[in-house]
């Protein structure tokens, strides 16, 4: 699973979400993409589970990119212990992901392969998303 | 390559966000024209137009004329331009004034046709590395795109940007070994072990100076180095809460 080789910290505080991704919003790689509509955290988990389920689906062929890298340590306090002692043990590893973000990038499929790999991808993931498709030139 | 194309803009005289999207709420669009001999004049015009512009063959590179205040016609050509990430309309545009007596340079895209023996044959995967290539010419003479035939491209074969062919007037400036696509072998999806039961924690970067340097100088003192979590002794004298 994708998480950091070295750290400088073990753990960080949350932070905020507020805005939009205006880095890393446009097709760079792939012909088709999945594009984050709302801001949440994706862990490492999710990520591995919607890049499983998409190279499975489109078995061979085809290309995936990961654009986002959990590089966020998540802490958790142990169940029932009561509050105060110190912050969490480090738990899972997460991506901040803001509206607009491509998470994932694919190509060497057909549009209906991608479509439903995408989907497939989505349904692991706790952020809306939506497909985007490299526009083709029209005439003037 | 230039286009018999007219667009229209007001000049602005207004700045700042809020007028940029009362600009945008009426439809219209802030803009930016500079380059050649007079100054930059920031302009309005129309998304849906640029927009057609952009979405074109011949894409950022159409050389167009803009019209600013119903005055005369400028060849300009669209060097920038900024989306929104959700909505993807058009937010923004920097239109560059042309003039054709001077070579300029242009990101072409260059466009693959056929299906690679690489990939019919021998099972291997087509990709394309690089979607454009930059070039100098005169504005009239830029391509509105490259095509590139890949059908006889075998498995670790690859096509460069000095495969492309070119007019004699047109200059190659992104490296000539760059790569435009390649086929390559497919690699085997490897599965990735059973869990394991605690995940490994990344190593920490420590702060200041590495033990090695702490070390001499502790036996030279004849006392055994602090660990790193250990707790501070209160300092002799100091006052007990």
């Amino acid at each position: 699973m994708l998480m950091p080789k070295k750290v400088k910290y073990r753990k960080q505080q949350r932070g905020r979400m507020t805005g939009k991704a205006w880095r890393g919003s446009q097709l760079s790689f792939g012909d088709f993409g999945l594009k984050s509509m709302s801001c949440g955290w994706v862990t490492n988990r999710q990520i591995e589970a919607a890049r499983i389920a998409m190279t499975r689906f489109i078995k061979r062929g085809g290309k995936v990119w990961i654009r986002v890298f959990p590089d966020k340590p998540i802490t958790k306090k142990p169940p029932e212990t009561r509050m105060g002692k110190g912050k969490g043990a480090p738990e899972a590893w997460v991506a901040v992901v803001r509206p607009g973000k491509i998470l994932f990038e694919m190509e060497g499929v057909p549009l209906s392969v991608a479509t439903e790999a995408m989907r497939l991808a989505a349904m692991k993931l706790s952020v809306p998303t939506k497909l985007i498709i490299r526009p083709t030139p029209t005439d003037i | 390559m230039r286009k018999d194309i007219t667009v229209a803009a007001e000049s602005r005289g207004s700045r700042g966000k809020n007028e940029a999207r009362r600009l945008r709420m009426a439809g219209s669009m802030p803009a930016v024209v500079y380059g050649g001999t007079e100054g930059p004049v920031a302009v309005a015009v129309s998304p849906k137009e640029v927009a057609r512009i952009l979405n074109s063959k011949t894409g950022h590179n159409t050389i167009f004329n803009l019209t600013v205040g119903g005055g005369t016609d400028t060849p300009v050509m669209i060097v920038d331009w900024q989306f929104d990430p959700i909505k993807d309309s058009l937010l923004h545009v920097d239109l560059k004034r042309i003039d054709l007596t001077k070579r300029i340079a242009v990101k072409v895209p260059v466009v693959t046709h056929g299906d690679p023996r690489g990939v019919k044959i021998q099972g291997g995967i087509h990709e394309i590395i690089t979607r454009e290539v930059e070039i100098e010419c005169l504005p009239e003479d830029i391509p509105e795109q490259f095509d590139v035939d890949i059908s006889e491209l075998g498995l670790n074969e690859s096509i460069r940007a000095s495969d492309i062919k070119m007019k004699a007037e047109i200059v190659l400036i992104s490296p000539a070994d760059q790569v435009i696509s390649h086929v390559v072998s497919l690699r085997a999806e490897v599965e990735a072990p059973a869990e394991v039961a605690a995940v490994a924690e990344p190593e920490v970067i420590k702060k200041g100076k590495k033990d090695e340097a702490a070390a001499p100088a502790a036996d030279a003192g004849g006392k055994k180095a602090p660990d790193a979590g250990a707790k501070k002794a209160p300092e002799p004298g100091a006052k007990k809460k």
